[in-house]
């Protein structure tokens, strides 16, 4: 399975990936990161991944415009929405885009591999 | 414009409480809180969200260096150059203030981290003639939280 992980912070790109690699999941492959929508969607179209995880406040692109450009692209794409933006109405935009599920900062080590693994079984 | 209550500044002590505890498993205490109008304590780093729309103003988080680099230590993240550092200030404040959109609505618009060194106690611009500080105590190390926030009426 191959992942991809936008975020325009670097110590939660790098978090994500650490969590990911010490997690008992099914084998992942981390094919790119990206700080921004524009990177994420040109990365996307080159390395195809199943699952992203994406952040909503980024410069450039943000991450419901990118969530909308990849489900076009790739109707069958999972995008896991990690952002602090708690309030509902962010949740169901980002949703209503095409958005699989919602993870909110901050988060633990657990909620984010609980949130993966509903992913992986919706792929499967 | 008009004025946060009490209970709007809460949130942002909620928010940066939680932060703390879930990234760390130890929450920030609240060390002091008061309303400050010319000269705000910044540390090392500073992250500044701005808000608009509904609100105007910005939101501050200012931490020492040491703080820093013991949370990432904690949060097992090995490289603490400056920009990881910076980028850890811009983070806890789009933490504190997308949390906070639960509370205030999506009317309460927040711009992307800016990050900054060394900032000076004055602020260039206020939207508030006084602004809430709340200096916060996680392990041995003081940052501090200042909202600099007016709702628009």
């Amino acid at each position: 399975m191959k992942l991809m992980i936008v975020d325009d912070s670097n110590i939660i790109r790098s978090r994500i990936s650490r969590i990911i690699a010490n997690a008992k999941l099914p084998p992942i492959e981390i094919v790119g990161t990206a700080s921004n929508g524009t990177d994420a969607f040109a990365l996307c179209v080159a390395q195809r991944p199943d699952i992203v995880t994406m952040d909503l406040t980024m410069p450039e692109m943000d991450g419901v415009e990118c969530t909308a450009l990849l489900v076009e692209f790739d109707p069958n794409i999972k995008i896991l929405i990690i952002s602090a933006l708690s309030d509902k109405a962010t949740a169901i935009e980002a949703l209503k885009n095409g958005a699989n599920g919602f993870l909110y900062k901050p988060f633990t080590d657990e909620e984010l591999v609980n949130a993966l693994l509903e992913l992986i079984k919706e792929n499967e | 414009m008009s004025d946060l209550s009490e209970k709007d500044i809460e949130v942002f002590i909620e928010a940066i409480g939680n932060y703390f505890k879930q990234a760390t498993k130890e929450a920030a205490a609240i060390k002091v809180a008061y309303l400050a109008q010319n000269a705000f304590p910044m540390n090392d780093y500073t992250g500044k969200i701005m808000v608009s729309d509904g609100y105007e103003g910005a939101l501050y988080f200012s931490a020492p260096s040491a703080m820093l680099r013991h949370l990432l230590t904690v949060m097992k993240e090995t490289n603490q150059s400056e920009e990881n550092l910076l980028d850890a200030v811009g983070e806890i404040a789009n933490t504190i203030s997308g949390n906070a959109r639960k509370y205030f609505g999506e009317n309460m618009v927040i711009s992307i981290p800016e990050k900054i060194a060394n900032l000076s106690e004055n602020l260039a611009q206020q939207a508030r003639s006084y602004a809430y500080v709340i200096i916060i105590k996680w392990k041995h190390y003081s940052a501090s939280l200042i909202v600099d926030i007016s709702r628009n009426r």
